[in-house]
């Protein structure tokens, strides 16, 4: 520790050991002969250097121009193939031509997972947990087709029960502005999916429906769906189901096999 | 350019310096000492504590039952906890503890309230200790590197802010005109992490990025962590214990500036060859590799200087534990850097990606380079703080040998695993596990690499405390690695 | 270097060179891509996960299993990603497709991988048998063992402790014995996770046991119990039963799916990709076997 006493002889003492001689002034030795702090000497560069950085950036110039793939954010493919030309295949089958191919319960389906399957889920059981009640097996997606109607095109809100459970919390928005058609083809597809089993639902039911609750404002609440009665189908059209598809099945509406929710 | 004709025997400008210098480094010593040695000690737990983790992470792959049932120390918890304690608690601490040292050194100056920076480190610890302790009770972030989750996280930009701003204090107070090589790395290393660190957590955490840039900034953390944070500090120390050991001048001042200029410039630019052939971006992957192959520029150079200034000195290397650790650990830099190109070129990366080769590179950078460039600082520095010698020239050897053969080991056999694994994982015609279990035989080889570096790091923590206790020799002589022979060659460490 | 100013605008200069040039502009390019849809608005892909799912995914995270299994394709003129089958089932490749950036858009972490000392996860819960698939991507995320499988559920201690299943685990096509889970269904994962080597005898992977709760038998057996065999199978009286972690955990593998195809990459994928109604996945076609 005595900083200011540098011992000045510079004894070689190899072996001498700690304890055999404990002379403080020894303690400085490193720093005695250490050497200077280090210094920069100026050579010039080896043109032999200067060749490989050439060849460094020749190298990687090369790379760069190979594979930069556009510098696009969609040229995944590192030789700068062509990825959008895809794109006229998928516009061709998602086109106007094959619309009208697709059933109801088809385009309902897409709709469907579109617009509803965030909250209902797409297997249509809902969440328990944050409040969206079960479609399948509901007795109001599985009843007369008037009430999920209303509901679809208006909205609901307030406590609600549905297969015995009570759901609080969540607002269900109105959808009128899917348009009559997507609000038809939605509850066919509600309705003959998860083992449901109702009859479809038509464009022209959900217009004039939709004439006639056209001076109600607001959203629908528990009271005014159960005031419609649990069978009532709506008018218009019912008689015709047009182009049915597999969700036509003729017959009853039996009990939906509810799956037990836990 | 031709250095053949200087001799063994030291030239006469590079004798002991003067009283008042000598005065002065004992100041600065004396000054650095505590914080120095609080930094060395938690380095060294650290390392003692990744070991016992890389343990498990290594028997575990080939024996997957071991402790199965204990949540914590599942593979999958034990390995980000390794990563972690190895990169912030035992690399980050001795980086900073040794770049402490030269910073002081350098400016000449004494280290201002080091009880600050003695501060700084137990924040640091808390920070690695909570992060690691989030990291096995199951609160990983999920990204590589940056495990630790954030209030962890928070702790170590406090500490690094505590750390940090004693050494730019430091430097503002600096006497002496010149700015020599060692404190542009510094420098650097300094700016840079803060700013990689806060930009990495800001990108991922706080204003998350989308989807897969998500990866993508990740591992630009990652890789520039590992260079421009470990890389900076690792060449910086070279270039001070290189000319410092030999005492000679560094070869060439030109050869410093582009080496150190176009380090900074290309290998901040690595790090996407990583997710070579991803979902990404075919440009930003390229970048990478492009600036990974132009990374041949700052190794030649520096690896020429450096190898211009030994020229003549390298049987130093037989004496100076400092120097041989330290030209290893260059020497390593350059076959990092070099099996980095290699490794990151599409047409080998679809062989070695998703293998243990990217895992052999981690350890070549990590370990190979910066690890034994550390090491060799603690050798030179640890007797200047403690005034006593290394006890054990013995043991310093064990240390050099068991680490060197050991990371040549785990190096060889997880690149030669990858190789065999890639190999078998691009034949779709083989079962998947086929992959696995190819690169089985490697992995054991690799456990076996590992109980070697353990050895060396056991060694070297009894070492390193007997030197704290005061252990040591007390002598004029260092403590060389083998007999001096030639006349005057005491001086050399 | 003279001085010390253009020392610090150097190093100022050169790391936000990188900054800007890796981070910011893909950030521009790529950072704010929507799910892509069809013209109508509807079909969506990617959707966000449920909430069961995104718990799973920290689970995930939490315990590493991204350190060895891997959730990205790489494309069939690089790597043979898209030619590989599954070693217990090979009807569904690995994918059909090479991941892109859109597949992640909701995926916080996004968990690419770097090795692969396990299978890659693109696809897994695609790889799920059919009648699982529908339900497991909602909120029960123990896809209720399928209302098939729980009356055998119950049976399972008792039935299965008698026929050692050995062979089932070592041939690679796993020709399911009754009560066994069905290779990538839930109870599959279920049983996987808790004990790999019953499942494949040469799998690397540790169990993850302290996922599931053991636990005495109370009148009946819990529906989501373990069937387990051999020297797994719990004492009698005893049952093992998945943690909600574990649910969760499942419940995010089988969300992973990258089958849905994308305009941006070209699809191998022969039938599905004609985008007539892409959510009935191709898995549908082989629901019969």
């Amino acid at each position: 520790m005595n900083e200011q006493t540098p011992d000045r002889s510079l004894a070689a003492r190899q072996g001498t050991d700690y304890g055999e001689t404990s002379d403080v002034q020894d303690v400085h030795a490193a720093i005695q002969r250490e050497k200077r702090e280090p210094r920069v000497g100026l050579e010039p560069l080896s043109i032999w250097l200067i060749a490989v950085y050439g060849l460094a950036v020749f190298w990687g110039g090369i790379y760069l121009g190979r594979y930069w793939g556009n510098f696009s954010g969609d040229g995944l493919d590192p030789l700068g193939g062509p990825p959008p030309t895809k794109k006229a295949g998928a516009v061709g089958p998602g086109g106007g031509g094959e619309q009208a191919e697709l059933s109801p319960v088809e385009r309902g389906k897409k709709v469907f997972l579109a617009n509803c399957a965030v909250c209902h889920q797409a297997n249509g059981q809902g969440s328990a947990s944050q409040s969206y009640p079960p479609l399948a097996g509901s007795e109001f997606t599985t009843g007369g087709s008037r009430r999920p109607a209303m509901i679809v095109l208006k909205g609901l809100q307030g406590p609600v029960t549905v297969k015995g459970q009570k759901f609080g919390s969540a607002v269900m928005q109105p959808w009128e502005t899917l348009g009559e058609q997507k609000v038809a083809d939605v509850l066919t597809y509600e309705r003959s999916e998860w083992g449901n089993n109702a009859s479809p639902v038509t464009k022209e039911q959900i217009a004039a429906l939709r004439k006639e609750l056209a001076s109600h404002p607001a959203s629908f609440t528990e009271p005014d769906i159960m005031a419609v009665p649990a069978d009532a189908e709506l008018s218009g059209g019912a008689a015709a189901p047009q182009k049915p598809g597999e969700a036509a099945k003729p017959g009853a509406n039996p009990p939906p096999p509810a799956p037990p929710k836990t | 350019m031709d250095a053949t004709e200087i001799p063994l025997k030291e030239p006469a400008v590079s004798v002991a310096a003067g009283d008042t210098e000598q005065v002065e480094r004992a100041l600065i010593d004396a000054s650095t000492r505590v914080p120095v040695l609080m930094f060395y000690a938690s380095a060294i737990a650290w390392l003692l504590i990744g070991t016992v983790l890389a343990g498990f992470v290594s028997f575990k792959l080939h024996a997957p039952d071991m402790f199965s049932n204990i949540s914590f120390l599942t593979w999958g918890r034990v390995r980000p906890a390794h990563m972690n304690v190895m990169v912030y608690g035992w690399a980050s601490m001795a980086g900073m503890g040794t770049a402490i040292w030269m910073m002081a050194r350098l400016c000449r100056t004494t280290l201002r309230h080091p009880l600050l920076l003695v501060a700084g480190a137990w924040f640091w610890n808390i920070g690695v200790l909570l992060g690691v302790g989030g990291i096995l009770a199951g609160d990983s972030t999920g990204y590589q590197w940056l495990e630790f989750p954030p209030y962890a996280a928070i702790v170590l930009f406090v500490a690094y802010v505590l750390i940090i701003s004693w050494a730019v204090l430091m430097f503002r107070f600096r006497r002496g005109e010149q700015i020599y090589i060692t404190q542009w790395y510094l420098l650097g290393a300094f700016l840079w992490f803060p700013w990689l660190y806060a930009a990495a957590q800001l990108m991922l955490f706080v204003v998350p990025v989308q989807g897969v840039l998500q990866s993508a900034v990740g591992w630009w953390y990652a890789n520039n962590l590992l260079f421009l944070w470990f890389g900076a500090i690792g060449l910086g120390t070279a270039y001070y214990m290189i000319p410092k050991v030999i005492g000679r001048p560094v070869y060439s001042y030109h050869l410093a500036t582009i080496g150190f200029w176009t380090y900074a410039l290309f290998s901040s630019w690595t790090g996407m060859q990583r997710l070579v052939d991803g979902p990404f971006p075919a440009w930003m992957i390229t970048a990478s590799i492009a600036a990974t192959i132009l990374t041949i520029i700052p190794v030649a150079t520096v690896g020429l200087n450096h190898h211009m200034t030994m020229q003549g000195y390298f049987p130093v290397m037989r004496y100076s534990p400092t120097l041989r650790f330290t030209v290893f650990g260059a020497m390593s830099y350059t076959a990092f850097s070099l099996v980095g190109v290699l490794i990151s070129l599409r047409s080998v990366a679809r062989y070695v990606n998703f293998t243990q080769a990217s895992i052999a590179y981690s350890h070549m950078g990590l370990y190979a380079f910066f690890t034994m460039v550390m090491f060799g600082s603690m050798y030179y520095i640890v007797p200047r703080l403690v005034e006593r010698e290394w006890r054990y020239a013995t043991l310093i050897k064990l240390h050099f040998w068991a680490s060197a053969y050991g990371i040549g080991l785990m190096t060889l056999m997880l690149l030669a695993g990858g190789y065999v694994q890639g190999g078998s994982m691009n034949d779709a015609s083989l079962p998947f596990l086929e992959s696995t279990q190819s690169v089985l035989p490697y992995l054991r080889g690799r456990s076996l690499s590992g109980l070697l570096l353990a050895a060396s790091h056991f060694v070297f923590a009894f070492h390193f405390g007997l030197m704290l206790l005061g252990l040591g020799r007390t002598s004029t002589v260092p403590t060389f690695l083998n007999p001096v022979e030639a006349e005057g060659s005491e001086g050399h460490i | 270097m003279k001085g010390l100013v253009s020392l610090f605008i150097g190093l100022f200069g050169t790391f936000a060179f990188s900054w800007l040039g890796l981070t910011l502009i893909p950030n521009f390019q790529i950072g704010h891509l929507d799910p892509q849809a069809d013209e109508e608005g509807t079909d969506i892909y990617p959707m966000p996960q449920s909430g069961m799912a995104e718990r799973g995914r920290r689970v995930y995270v939490a315990n590493g299993c991204f350190y060895c299994h891997s959730e990205q394709l790489r494309p069939d003129y690089i790597a043979s990603d898209l030619d590989r089958k599954r070693d217990l089932d090979p009807h569904p490749k690995w994918g059909e497709r090479r991941s892109a950036p859109r597949d992640y858009i909701f995926a916080r972490p996004a968990l690419l991988g770097k090795t692969r000392m396990g299978p890659d996860l693109a696809n897994i819960g695609k790889a799920a048998p059919a009648e699982e698939e529908s339900s497991a991507p909602a909120t029960s995320g123990s896809p209720a063992a399928s209302p098939a499988q729980a009356p055998s559920a119950s049976l399972a201690p008792s039935a299965a402790a008698a026929s050692p299943t050995p062979s089932a685990s070592a041939s690679p096509v796993a020709e399911t014995e009754p009560g066994e889970p069905r290779p990538y269904s839930a109870a599959w994962h279920h049983r996987h996770l808790y004990s790999p080597r019953d499942v494949n005898r040469d799998s690397d992977m540790p169990a993850y046991r302290f996922l599931y709760e053991k636990r005495p038998v109370a009148g009946e057996h819990f529906a989501d119990a373990l069937q387990l065999t051999g020297s797994d199978a719990p004492a009698p009286g005893w049952e093992i039963v998945p943690s909600y972690d574990a649910n969760c955990l499942v419940a995010y593998l089988m969300s992973l799916d990258q089958s849905h195809p994308l305009k941006e990459v070209k699809s191998g994928a022969p039938a599905p990709a004609a985008g007539g109604s892409p959510t009935a996945s191709p898995a549908a076609a082989k629901g019969t076997k």
